[in-house]
């Protein structure tokens, strides 16, 4: 792996990068709405997303991709204005781990989100300004009745696959348990099936950096007056649970930007991270999307086995050795759980050293693993 | 392993039995296994390695210790679990070999025999510990923790209650039928629990 290569593709800064799927679109459907766990109707829902690959006749070969915290409806290919590639270019694209030559590959930005798809900085239709903090709550189940919807449009009725890291590993759980007859195949990466304290401790820093930013307002802020400061911060602290020591070290260890320079490279990386995040995220989607990771519990009180009697898919598990954010145990309690109510479950936990970011990353172990097993589950009878 | 101690395992093994193979390697042996023999089977290996090489087979595989690995399977989850060329890498044989008989009705067991005649006269005649086809290894890079012979094996299922339902022995000429614990270099057997 080259130096360039060991980051993800979101706010890297990356030159001269070449995607094998050239420039790619993301297009946007108004969907008829939900009513979210929380008892908000919406009347309808904008919807973000891209389709890569093409639908088999059959129309089995769909793989529907979630993203985590920080993602868009962007996964791979250039992106027309911007030229910036998607953020999972390296695992999705002909030949590649989710390979577009054989799969239709979707994904959509989630509920609560700022890319395209209905969420806090949307106008409230009763008002017309911004939803702000009066945007309802919203849970990961709410944001799979979305994707759900999205589908129906498509007229997908059953997915090939579902797979997503980090949050969207809980997207996929939630396909798996909610809608058992829809999924053949899941894959979840380095995710859990709830927040331990110190996940949720992690993520109320990144919050409280917003709130306590004074140009946060209650959430009303203008565009020229955003709580830039605040959103930095949260992802500064957000990209450092990220990496791994190991990754910190190999990237920047004491080095400082240039021989004359007070600041270490670390702190302008972070620097970096930050001011690129604020540009192409919104603060209060942060807040939404966090907390629906806080209060995510898949078996929400239930025993773990009854929940999961119903699923029907098979599954792949896949954690990293070096994911400190979601370690592996978690993945293993979850492959314990699923193995307990018998569902044919494979799980590796990779040895890459680059935290949780490793299923972000130029990762050939990681691509391998699932491009194996996607295949060989296509072609399962 | 002995090829024998493979096609044996493979004969023993009726159609459409389920199957937990506890590490399974590359895969290799748990594929011919579905294969022929159409069983439901699964892996449990500790190289990422070996896992991936599974996964590439098509196998459903778990990463993980044998030690760590059993208790995430529920009672008789499968007919039979394997353990075949890993037993004498096992920390601590009898508690696996219980916790083998909660998950499976019926386990197969390979090791290699410490007792066969070569093995006996390296000892006695060079003062060495032996090196040989079936312990390949030298003292200080092999991955086994117990040298047991036939006869010690019997011992110990007697000790931890379970019978000895089938035998085959090999050595590098083939299948041994007598006096296997001076002539075979490898056993493999089928236990049931009473």
């Amino acid at each position: 792996m080259t130096k360039r290569d060991q980051g993800d593709l979101q706010d890297q800064k990356v030159t001269g990068y070449q995607s094998v799927l050239g420039v790619t679109q993301t297009q946007t459907v108004r969907l008829p709405g939900i009513r979210t766990q929380s008892g908000h109707e919406f009347a309808h829902v904008d919807v973000a997303y891209q389709m890569l690959g093409k639908l088999s006749p059959a129309r089995d070969n769909a793989i529907l991709v979630c993203h985590a915290l920080s993602g868009n409806a962007h996964l791979a290919g250039l992106h027309p204005e911007t030229g910036r590639p998607g953020w999972w270019d390296y695992h999705v694209g002909p030949g590649k781990a989710i390979d577009t030559d054989k799969f239709f590959v979707i994904c959509s930005n989630v509920l609560g989100g700022c890319n395209g798809t209905t969420g806090p900085a949307s106008p409230n239709p009763a008002t017309g300004k911004p939803y702000g903090m009066s945007f309802p709550a919203v849970t990961i189940r709410d944001m799979v009745a979305v994707q759900a919807r999205l589908l129906e449009h498509l007229g997908i009725k059953k997915l090939f696959a579902v797979t997503g890291g980090s949050m969207g590993g809980m997207q996929a759980l939630v396909w798996a348990v909610e809608r058992p007859d829809q999924v053949r195949v899941c894959v979840p990466i380095a995710t859990c099936t709830s927040h331990t304290a110190m996940q949720i401790a992690f993520n109320e820093i990144g919050r409280c950096a917003i709130l306590t930013d004074p140009n946060w307002n209650t959430g009303n802020y203008t565009d020229t007056c955003r709580p830039e400061h605040g959103l930095a911060v949260a992802r500064m602290v957000g990209h450092v649970t990220y990496l791994s020591e190991f990754s910190m070290t190999n990237k920047f260890g004491r080095n400082r930007q240039s021989a004359t320079e007070e600041m270490f490279s670390v702190e302008s990386y972070l620097h970096h991270q930050g001011q690129s995040f604020v540009k192409r995220f919104d603060p209060n989607s942060y807040l939404y999307i966090t907390k629906a990771l806080d209060d995510f519990d898949l078996f929400a009180g239930q025993p773990a086995a009854e929940v999961l009697s119903k699923v029907q898919a098979r599954f792949l598990v896949v954690s990293f050795e070096s994911d400190w954010l979601y370690p592996p145990a978690q993945s293993r309690e979850l492959v314990r759980q699923l193995k307990r109510t018998s569902v044919p479950v494979t799980y590796i936990n990779l040895e890459t050293e680059y935290g949780h970011d490793s299923f972000l990353i130029n990762n050939p172990p990681f691509s391998n693993v699932v491009r194996h097993y996607l295949d060989n589950e296509y072609h399962r009878e | 392993m002995h090829p024998g101690i493979y096609d044996t395992v493979l004969d023993w093994i009726p159609q459409g039995a389920r199957v937990l193979d506890l590490g399974t390697g590359d895969g290799a042996f748990l594929q011919r296994l579905i294969q022929a023999k159409k069983v439901s089977g699964e892996g449990v290996e500790q190289d990422a390695g070996l896992v991936a090489r599974c996964v590439e087979r098509g196998l459903v595989v778990h990463q993980g210790d044998i030690a760590n690995g059993l208790d995430q399977y529920g009672q008789h989850a499968f007919e039979y679990v394997l353990l075949l060329g890993t037993f004498q890498e096992l920390v601590s044989p009898s508690d696996i070999v219980r916790e083998a008989f909660r998950v499976g009705r019926q386990v197969i067991i390979a090791y290699s025999n410490f007792a066969y005649i070569g093995v006996r006269l390296q000892m006695l005649l060079q003062g060495r510990t032996p090196v040989t086809q079936s312990l390949p290894l030298p003292w200080y890079r092999t991955h086994n923790l117990h040298f047991l012979s036939i006869l010690d094996f019997r011992d110990f299922c007697r000790d931890i209650g379970v019978n000895e339902i089938k035998c085959a022995t090999f050595n590098a000429r083939g299948p041994v039928r007598y006096l296997p614990n001076l002539r075979a270099e490898e056993s493999v057997c089928l236990l049931q629990s009473p």
